[in-house]
């Protein structure tokens, strides 16, 4: 078995340790024995859909997202025919956000990918701190970072999970993300993955049973270490001492 | 001088006793608080006093090192100099640095202000110490999660250099992000760069920050990378390019400290010539001086240096981290005690500004030859006949060139890599997936350990190179067991806030066993 990775743009698109989630989903295929390959797409160069099981979209700065929205353009129905047919993406942060339809940035409007039925505005306070999500698609929670200046309206979409801490989609909905078919969206960083091993395998199976057709169950990897990390978080902010005390360092 | 700013210095000074008095801890911000609350201009009232010069130095990496620098090479010319304490380089920290140097009377007496500035902090300080220059080392990718991005940085500092029109600035031209402030702000600049390339394969990594054209958005073009961004660049759309930098380190040989004398008469060897006959060299050696010209001259230098050296391990094998780089400056041969490339760019800027400024320089070269590059960020122990180094490392392209450093050692080695996540470190950690580990595999080590409050973030990031390691919440424990049962020669890779303390403990740990004294 074998499945193909594409990195969407990571001369553009490379923020926060994206590199995390393409080490991630390849070495858990590889450590099972399934062939990974990964393809990075430079912009500029054709990206070709068909030959993708997993696509991964991530974040960039508003300056680079704007350059991103010029190549978008070519791959825009593309793209929204890999979702269609059920194609697995991971979009992270500005990923995220180019998913919708578009992002309102204090100077500039910059047109998204339209995906998702979802739109993002800027503030100009940043949300930035540790999240921890509640998602009814696992029974471990899913741990990150965030940091977004945008603030992402997602309509009827279903969230990805509810926030236990944290900030999420605009600060005050409660959620974070979006999940869309096999679409993950998130502003979840951190990596992502490595820490949430969960989603990860959830993302592959979908992937291999979209292209061998048959319910394929991942075998067991020996996750210790990525439940220490997860757990780590989970724990301190479960602790309603360190959670008050972070709160007031936060605001003197 | 107003009776508002005296009341505000002695209220300070009062503050900063009582701080001491009751072991509050090293009192460097809280007096810059009060003297502020009482006289918020106190800083232009301050900067006003000194006599010639004030410069700030700001960027992502290299502030303080850099910052030393000015401060020694003044102090060497006979000036009074005032400078900030290592990270208290906030608008309090700053404050607080003037005013606990003034007289009984409140009264400063100083030629010069060398003075460190964060870049978010800038913003509020550069307009009230109104600098004649400002150095800025280079801006990238450091603690997201404060900055948020790095274009947020940029801004931050184009913002602070805005307010002062009248102070020079003084450009990293290999940082394309650097060198765009000369667009976006009307200030009188000189550049420093270097043109030769010194920088291995390992310690550039992949992280690039703005290979984009920030003036029309193609994609720039590099004749090569030093590290990060920076590197020889132009646009083949719109014509930016790096220019030719004002100032610029050349000759830049990196050599054994004990023979001085067998450096190569010059470092233009041409790639592939090398022979690596030295008889220390590995396999892994070769593979790795194949990848760069730079790794054929210091094995030249090391072949012609007979390797035999001070500071040589227990086996009398040459440690070939104790080799240091020598280079021309504006005509003057300056054989420094550093052991990065990171500090030639250091030693480079602080030489730009001080030529700017038309500072006297007679005894530089002297100053440079003697400069600790050290500085506590990277501090060797001997500890029981083992020998223990103490590295700082608090973003990617730091770490970068510590892997690329440890690397550079072909010992088998014990390293122990401590990553926290408070503010002051950065809580966002998720950088730690933007250095190259992989290297890390071939560097001979016989153990590897995590310590941390994120030692399971590390340890997943070296999982997921196949890279095995432990974990430990006992460091000293951790580092006895390594002295009496390891290889005798320890990394410690500690980030921002586990510096203090590890020093503090290594330091102990040496006195006990009284150096290099076997037991």
């Amino acid at each position: 078995m074998k499945l193909t990775i594409g990195h969407l743009y990571p001369d553009l698109l490379n923020l926060y340790g994206d590199r995390g989630n393409i080490q991630c989903f390849r070495k858990r295929l590889e450590w099972r024995g399934i062939e990974a390959e990964v393809i990075p797409f430079l912009s500029g160069s054709r990206t070709d859909f068909s030959r993708l099981d997993i696509v991964l979209l991530g974040g960039g700065s508003d300056r680079e997202q704007e350059l991103v929205c010029r190549y978008m353009k070519e791959i825009k129905s593309d793209f929204k025919n890999y979702v269609e047919d059920n194609g697995v993406v991971l979009a992270v942060c500005g990923g995220y956000q180019l998913l919708g339809k578009y992002y309102k940035t204090d100077k500039k409007m910059i047109e998204g990918l339209e995906i998702l039925d979802i739109y993002t505005e800027w503030e100009p306070e940043r949300l930035i701190r540790n999240i921890i999500l509640n998602s009814p698609l696992f029974s471990t929670p899913i741990v990150g970072f965030e940091n977004h200046g945008g603030r992402t309206y997602i309509g009827n979409h279903t969230p990805l999970g509810k926030v236990f801490f944290g900030l999420g989609n605009t600060g005050k909905s409660g959620y974070e993300g979006v999940v869309y078919k096999n679409v993950i969206a998130t502003y979840l960083h951190g990596p992502l993955l490595p820490k949430n091993p969960q989603v990860c395998d959830y993302l592959l199976e979908r992937a291999l049973k979209r292209k061998y057709g048959e319910e394929i169950k991942l075998e067991k990897l020996p996750d210790k270490l990525e439940q220490k990390a997860n757990n780590y978080i989970v724990g301190r902010y479960s602790d309603k001492k360190y959670v008050l005390k972070e709160t007031i360092k936060r605001y003197t | 001088m107003r009776l508002r700013s005296k009341l505000a210095i002695r209220c300070a000074k009062l503050t900063s006793t009582l701080i001491k008095k009751l072991n509050r801890g090293s009192g460097v911000t809280l007096p810059g608080y009060v003297a502020r609350l009482i006289d918020p201009e106190i800083l232009s009232v301050m900067s006003g006093m000194v006599r010639e010069k004030t410069i700030v130095t700001m960027g992502t990496n290299g502030k303080t090192t850099t910052n030393s620098i000015l401060y020694h090479a003044l102090k060497a010319e006979g000036k009074t100099v005032i400078i900030n304490r290592t990270g208290a380089n906030m608008l309090n920290g700053i404050i607080s640095a003037f005013v606990l140097a003034t007289d009984r009377k409140g009264r400063l007496h100083a030629d010069y202000a060398c003075i460190e500035v964060d870049e978010i902090a800038s913003v509020r300080v550069l307009p009230q110490l109104k600098p004649d220059c400002a150095l800025l080392t280079n801006i990238s990718r450091d603690q997201l999660d404060r900055f948020g991005e790095v274009d947020i940085t940029y801004n931050k500092i184009k913002t602070a250099v805005l307010s002062v029109p009248e102070t020079k600035l003084i450009l990293n031209c290999d940082d394309i992000l650097s060198y765009t402030l000369t667009q976006d702000c009307k200030n009188s600049y000189v550049t420093y760069g270097i043109s030769e390339q010194i920088f291995d394969d390992i310690s550039r990594s992949e992280i690039r920050e703005s290979i984009f054209c920030r003036s029309c958005g193609k994609k720039l073009s590099y004749d090569f990378f030093h590290y990060g961004q920076l590197g020889i660049y132009h646009c083949p759309n719109c014509g930016l390019k790096r220019p030719e930098p004002d100032y610029t380190a050349e000759n830049i040989v990196l050599h054994d400290t004990a023979c001085p004398s067998g450096k190569p008469s010059d470092g233009t060897m041409e790639k592939g010539q090398c022979t690596a006959a030295s008889a220390g060299t590995t396999e892994k050696e070769q593979r790795a001086a194949a990848s760069a010209s730079i790794m054929e001259k210091e094995q030249r230098a090391a072949v012609s240096a007979g390797c035999a050296t001070q500071g040589s391990s227990s086996a009398g094998r040459p440690i070939l981290s104790d080799r240091m780089y020598s280079f021309t400056l504006g005509g003057m041969e300056i054989a420094s005690q550093a052991r990065s490339p990171y500090n030639i760019y250091n030693t480079l800027s602080a030489y730009a500004a001080l030529c700017a400024l038309q500072a006297p320089m007679k005894k530089f070269k002297q100053t440079i030859e003697g400069f600790d590059y050290g500085n506590n960020r990277e501090s060797v122990f001997m500890i029981n006949g083992a020998r223990v180094q103490l590295h700082l490392a608090k973003n990617p392209i730091g770490f970068q060139q510590k892997i690329s450093l440890v690397l550079k050692d072909p010992d088998p080695k014990d390293v122990i890599i401590q990553i926290n996540d408070t503010y002051q470190d950065g809580e966002d950690i998720s950088w730690l997936w933007d250095v190259d580990f992989q290297y890390l595999a071939n560097a001979n080590a016989a153990t590897i350990t995590t310590n941390g409050t994120r030692r399971h973030d590390m340890g997943l990031r070296l999982k997921y190179e196949d890279i095995p390691c432990s974990s430990t919440t006992d460091l000293r424990k951790t580092v006895e067991k390594l002295i009496a049962e390891g290889t005798k020669n320890l990394y410690v890779i500690v980030n921002y806030s586990g510096l203090y303390r590890t020093n503090h403990m290594l330091t102990e740990l040496q006195s006990i066993t009284k150096g290099g004294a076997t037991s």
